[in-house]
C-alpha cells in the first residue's frame, strides 16, 4: 500500500456512486418510456395529446419533468463520467481491445459511451426548446415537419439504444435475469419503441404539412 | 475428412531484445485429423522455428498455461480443435498479463498478486487440531465452493475484460469468483465488512462494468455473471450497512 492509496481505501464512496449510477439510469428509462408514451398520444388525436399537455401544465408536471430530468440527467453523468476512459492512451488501448477480442457486449458497451455523450447535448437542446416554447400539437407539428425532424428520428434512435443497453447490462450485473433471454425481450421491447416513436413522428409530419 | 492447408498467423514479439519490433509471422501448415492448437504449434516450432515461444503444460484443460487470443478470443489453445477454425487463424498472447515473448505470458505473478490481495485463504481464530475430525459442511455448500474452486488461473477473463486492460489493479472476474469462494465456505470467520474492504471498490467488485466478455469465455464455464452478481449484491448490502 502507498500512501496515496491509504486515502482511498475503506471508504464507501465507489459503492455510492455505483448506486447513483444505477438508480439515475433506471429512472431515465423509466422516464424515457413513459415520455414516449405520453407523445404517442397524439395516435389518438390532437385533442388528446393537447388535453394531456394542458393537463400536465395545469398541475406543474411539466417543471416537475424539466426539473427531474436535469437532476437525473446531472447525477448520471457525473456517475458515468470515471468508467469513460479519459486518456488518450486508454482509448487507443480499449478500441483496439475491441477489434481483436470481436466481443459484441464489448462493442455495445462503447457504443453506450459514445451515444451517451452525444445525447447530453441532444437532451440539453431538448430540453432548453421545451421549456421555451411550452407542449402543443401545433407547434411540435410545425418543429416535425422541418429539418429538425432528422434531429428528433437521431434523437429517438440513440435514446432508446443506450437506454436498452443501459437496462441490460445493470440487471445483468445485479443478476436478477439470465442474460440471452433478457436480450431478445430487451431487442423487441426496443423496437417497439423506436417503433412507436416513428409513428407518432410520422402523424406530426403529416399534421405539420396538411396546416 | 479433407486436409486443409492453414496459414497460422502469430504474434512474434521479444521485449527482451531492445531491437525487436511487435510483427505477425505466418506459417503453413499442412491440417491433420484430430488436430489442436497444441498439436499445430508444437509442429512449427519443431519443424518451422525453434525460437517459437508458447506454454502448454497439461494439454488437457486443466493447468491453465495455454490461454491466448484464437482469433481474438482469449481460450484454450490446448482444447481447441483446428477444424472448429477457418483457414487463417491468428494467435495473439492475452493482454494484461507481463509478455514474456511471442504467446507466452506471466500469469503466475498476476494471479499471486490478487491471492494476496483479496486474502485468498480461511480466515479463522479457532485453533487448529490435527486430531480432531473435520468439521462437516452440507453438499450443496460443498458443490457451491468447488464451482469457485474449478477455476484454472487460465486468465481468459482477465484478458478479454476491457476494464482489466485499462486499470491494472482491477481483480477481474478471476479476483471476485475466488472472493465469492470464501464468502460461502463456513470455516471463514470475515464478516461482509470485511469482505468490503477486500473487493467494495473501484478495484474490486464496483470496478467490474458487466460487459461479460469473462462469463463468455471461461473455458471451463464457471458461472461468472451469477459470481459476480452474488459478491456485488453482498457488497452493496454491506456498503449500505457501513
Ligand atoms: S463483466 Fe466485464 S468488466 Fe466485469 S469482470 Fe467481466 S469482463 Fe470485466
Ligand atoms: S475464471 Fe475461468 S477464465 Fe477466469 S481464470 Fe478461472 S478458469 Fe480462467
Ligand atoms: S496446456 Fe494445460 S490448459 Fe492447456
Amino acid at each position: 500500500m502507498e500512501l496515496q492509496r491509504t486515502y482511498i481505501s475503506g471508504k464507501k464512496t465507489d459503492f455510492l456512486v455505483e448506486l447513483v449510477q444505477t438508480i439515475s439510469g433506471l429512472l431515465l428509462v423509466a422516464f424515457l418510456w413513459t415520455h414516449m408514451i405520453f407523445v404517442a398520444s397524439i395516435l389518438l388525436g390532437v385533442n388528446a395529446f393537447n388535453a394531456l399537455a394542458g393537463f400536465m401544465e395545469h398541475y406543474h408536471l411539466l417543471d416537475a419533468a424539466v426539473i427531474f430530468i436535469i437532476l437525473a440527467v446531472g447525477a448520471h453523468v457525473g456517475a458515468v463520467l470515471r468508467r469513460v476512459p479519459g486518456r488518450w492512451q486508454e482509448q487507443k488501448m480499449i478500441w483496439q481491445h475491441a477489434r481483436t477480442i470481436k466481443h459484441n457486449d464489448t462493442w455495445s458497451w462503447l457504443f453506450q459511451a459514445v451515444t451517451g455523450s452525444a445525447m447530453l447535448i441532444l437532451i440539453i437542446i431538448h430540453v432548453f426548446i421545451v421549456v421555451y416554447a411550452g407542449i402543443d400539437s401545433t407547434l411540435s407539428a410545425e418543429r416535425v415537419h422541418s429539418w429538425m425532424l432528422w434531429f428528433y428520428i437521431v434523437f429517438l434512435f440513440l435514446a432508446e439504444y443506450h437506454a436498452s443497453v443501459g437496462l441490460y447490462r445493470a440487471l445483468v450485473k445485479w443478476g436478477y435475469v439470465k442474460r440471452h433471454s433478457l436480450k431478445r425481450i430487451l431487442t423487441i421491447v426496443t423496437i417497439c419503441t423506436i417503433g412507436l416513436g416513428l409513428i407518432s413522428l410520422w402523424v406530426f409530419y403529416s399534421l405539420g404539412g396538411s396546416a | 475428412m479433407s486436409q486443409r492447408e492453414l496459414a497460422i498467423h502469430i504474434f512474434r514479439y521479444n521485449p527482451e531484445d531492445p531491437n525487436d519490433e511487435p510483427k505477425t509471422e505466418t506459417f503453413t501448415l499442412q491440417e491433420e485429423e484430430g488436430m489442436t492448437l497444441f498439436i499445430a504449434l508444437n509442429k512449427i516450432r519443431e519443424e518451422q522455428d525453434p525460437t517459437l515461444k508458447f506454454d502448454f503444460v497439461c494439454r488437457a484443460g486443466i493447468c491453465g498455461s495455454c490461454g491466448m487470443l484464437i482469433n481474438g478470443k482469449p481460450t484454450l489453445a490446448c482444447k481447441t480443435l483446428t477444424k472448429t477454425l477457418p483457414d487463417d487463424i491468428t494467435l495473439m498472447p492475452l493482454p494484461v498479463f507481463k509478455l514474456l515473448g511471442d504467446l507466452s505470458v506471466d500469469t503466475g505473478t498476476w494471479f499471486r498478486d490478487i491471492s494476496l490481495r483479496t486474502e485468498s485463504w480461511i480466515h479463522t481464530d479457532k485453533p487448529f487440531d490435527p486430531e480432531a475430525e473435520e468439521e462437516r459442511m452440507s453438499n450443496e455448500t460443498a458443490l457451491q465452493i468447488y464451482e469457485a474452486e474449478r477455476c484454472i488461473e487460465c486468465g481468459c477473463c482477465i484478458g478479454g475484460c476491457a476494464t482489466a486492460n485499462i486499470k491494472p489493479d482491477f481483480i477481474g472476474a478471476a479476483g471476485v469468483n475466488r472472493v465469492a469462494r470464501f464468502m460461502v465456505d463456513p470455516r471463514d470467520e470475515r464478516d461482509e465488512q470485511a469482505y468490503f474492504d477486500v473487493v467494495g471498490s473501484e478495484d474490486g467488485i464496483f470496478g467490474c462494468i458487466g460487459l461479460m466478455a469473462c462469463d463468455d469465455n471461461c473455458p471451463i464455464d464457471i458461472p461468472l455473471q451469477g459470481q459476480l452478481a452474488y459478491v456485488r449484491r453482498k457488497m452493496a448490502a454491506a456498503g449500505w450497512k457501513r
